[in-house]
């Protein structure tokens, strides 16, 4: 597995006349290779231990599972797993709904705070330094503290048991933080950039346009912010599609499915390996972008 | 910055979707969660049963909203204090560049993040159960233990239990953190460093945290917030239990509001609204000593 570029501190240095300390500095490295080497991968073992578990589990048998223990080997093995979670469990169903509440919430939450935090920082307006204020108090607002009131109010809207409501649940809380970062980078952006838009002619729409593609690195850092966030949320699809098994995203269906069956732990670990592998290759993909577009936020 | 003249219409566009969604769900709803925590309110009958502060006088009294408020704080300060310095050396130690297989370990540490925090805890469910777990199989086949040990059937080991899972889970995200402060650290430092004969920790000590300071105060501040709405993992791994000993705010307050009939809306509020103020002034503690550090960041120009 190969994780894109993303190196940090591996910028290029200058060339080190000296061969002794060429020579020193690549003895270094081996010895503290030799030390460091191990013990990572022993604790990398012990880290990944409970995929390799649910990765062999998916291939046992229920007896094989229950007396296994400790031990990875599958013995005997059992491929009807997979089929038996994607259908009968309906990991299927609930993957597809993790998929739709992570990239429509993560849609919503682009486009509202791109807008939002571009106006509060390039312009004045009635209300801006209180709008400015109010965000900045809501940050660190639990979501529990507020929950029961949205929930009144997707029952109000009829919204109640639709993915509409978990979407505009998960997508209406989050949002204070996004915006901040919005307004940080493109108050920070010279403002001949806009004088030479002005001369070209450009109005408020093609400024706009020009500018979006420069906040890349906030861009990528709000896409995986929320798509983490409402691919491993919990208590707003457990509380907005409460008994709806149909609509519930991984998390919760699969808490309902340890309830009403008795456990069916092959199955699980082979629905966990076939909903989780997609995942990881977009991460895979995509972490060099996280850790720039990071250190990108925190400079500016 | 231009006027608002020939602009108004656009502004006004721009910020209408933030405004609707950011009103109708977090705003409105704080000031509700106010409203309602002074009501006995089921969610079904109209909202006429006023009490004033009789939610609160009842929560003063209730030994489970502190035993949870207990739990939540001990499970953040402790959470915060494993996971920030552990997920600082092992980034630290992951961008050195002398490393090998670099990119394996980042990939195995950053795994859980993507393993939604509720599958985390029903896979160790499983792992830590005393009968056929794979942490007792091991210990008494290994004889460590002569009998099974049952983590989540007590009150004290569920909760460390509880923080241990999701540290684990939530690892990789932060040591993602602290890798995109740490690009922003010079390498020539570290050369000049290596020259004086300087050692790893002495570089850590003297180069790395002194310049990622101020970020790393945002880092800490994200990690409480976020620990402090611990959840998922909670309702998987103990359920609040043995008995009520796991339970978090969280945790009660969805009890309260939306577990089981009658559904309890105006004293679950305020709970929330009491807990969103505990939470608010714990956390502008801690931003306090942020915006001293900046200062101190701005004198020296670093």
């Amino acid at each position: 597995m190969a994780v894109a570029a993303g190196e940090a501190g591996e910028q290029v240095t200058l060339e080190r006349p000296r061969q002794t300390h060429r020579l020193k500095r690549l003895d270094r490295s081996v010895y503290l290779n030799l030390v460091a080497v191990p013990v990572l991968l022993l604790i990398s073992f012990f880290w990944a231990y409970p995929f390799l578990w649910t990765i062999s589990t998916a291939f046992k048998t229920q007896l094989g599972a229950f007396t296994a223990g400790a031990s990875l080997v599958p013995h005997p093995l059992e491929l009807g797993n997979f089929a038996r979670a994607w259908v009968t469990a309906g990991f299927s169903n609930y993957t597809a709904n993790s998929f739709i509440y992570a990239v429509s919430s993560t849609l919503v939450e682009l486009i509202k705070s791109a807008l939002c935090g571009y106006v509060l920082a390039r312009y004045r307006f009635p209300g801006r330094d209180l709008l400015y204020k109010i965000i900045v108090l809501t940050l660190f607002v639990p979501i529990v503290s507020i929950v029961i009131p949205q929930f009144v109010l997707i029952e109000h809207l009829g919204l109640l048991n639709s993915r509409l409501g978990v979407i505009l649940a998960q997508s209406g809380g989050a949002g204070a933080l996004y915006v901040l970062l919005f307004t940080g980078f493109f108050e920070n952006l010279p403002q001949e950039l806009f004088d030479a838009a002005r001369v070209d002619g450009a109005g408020f729409l093609q400024t706009f346009w020009l500018m979006l593609p420069l906040a890349r690195p906030i861009i990528a850092v709000v896409v995986i912010f929320q798509f983490v966030y409402s691919w491993n949320d919990f208590t707003i699809p457990l509380i907005f599609t409460l008994g709806q098994p149909n609509l519930q995203n991984l998390a919760v269906g699969m808490l309902y499915f340890q309830g009403t069956h008795t456990f069916d732990w092959t199955g699980f670990a082979a629905g966990i390996l076939m909903s989780f592998t997609p995942v990881l290759l977009v991460f895979l993909a995509f972490q060099g972008y996280f850790v720039r577009g990071l250190a990108g936020a925190v400079k500016g | 910055m231009p006027g608002a003249s020939g602009s108004r219409f656009w502004i006004f566009v721009f910020l209408f979707p933030f405004l609707v969604l950011y009103g109708g769900f977090t705003v409105w709803p704080l000031l509700a969660t106010a409203y309602y925590s002074l009501f006995n309110w089921d969610g079904i009958q109209p909202l006429t049963d006023f009490v004033g502060l009789g939610n609160y006088q009842k929560i003063w009294a209730d030994p489970i909203f502190w035993l949870a408020l207990k739990n939540t704080l001990v499970f953040a300060v402790a959470e915060t204090a494993i996971k920030l310095p552990l997920t600082l050396v092992v980034a630290v130690l992951l961008t050195r560049r002398w490393l090998l297989f670099k990119s394996f370990f980042r990939t195995v540490f950053f795994l859980p993040v993507i393993l939604p925090v509720a599958l985390a805890g029903l896979v160790f469910t499983y792992l830590l159960n005393p009968s056929n777990g794979a942490l007792n199989a091991f210990l008494v086949d290994h004889n460590l233990v002569h009998t099974p040990i049952d983590l989540l059937g007590h009150g004290n080991t569920a909760l460390i239990a509880i923080i241990l899972v999701a540290t684990w889970q939530i690892f990789g995200q932060y040591m993602v953190y602290w890798m995109a402060a740490l690009q922003n650290v010079p390498e020539e430092l570290y050369e000049a460093a290596d020259l004086d004969g300087a050692g790893e920790l002495q570089k850590l000590w003297h180069i790395t945290l002194p310049l990622i300071r101020p970020v790393a105060i945002i880092i800490t501040l994200l990690a409480i917030v976020n620990a402090l709405h611990v959840f998922g993992v909670v309702v998987t791994l103990t359920s609040g239990g043995p008995g009520q000993a796991s339970y978090t705010v969280s945790y009660f307050i969805y009890n309260e509001a939306f577990s089981e009939a009658p559904f309890r809306y105006g004293y679950g509020s305020a709970a929330a609204l009491l807990f969103a103020v505990l939470a608010f002034v714990f956390v502008s503690g801690q931003a306090v000593l942020a915006r001293g550090a900046l200062r101190r960041r701005q004198e020296y120009g670093v």
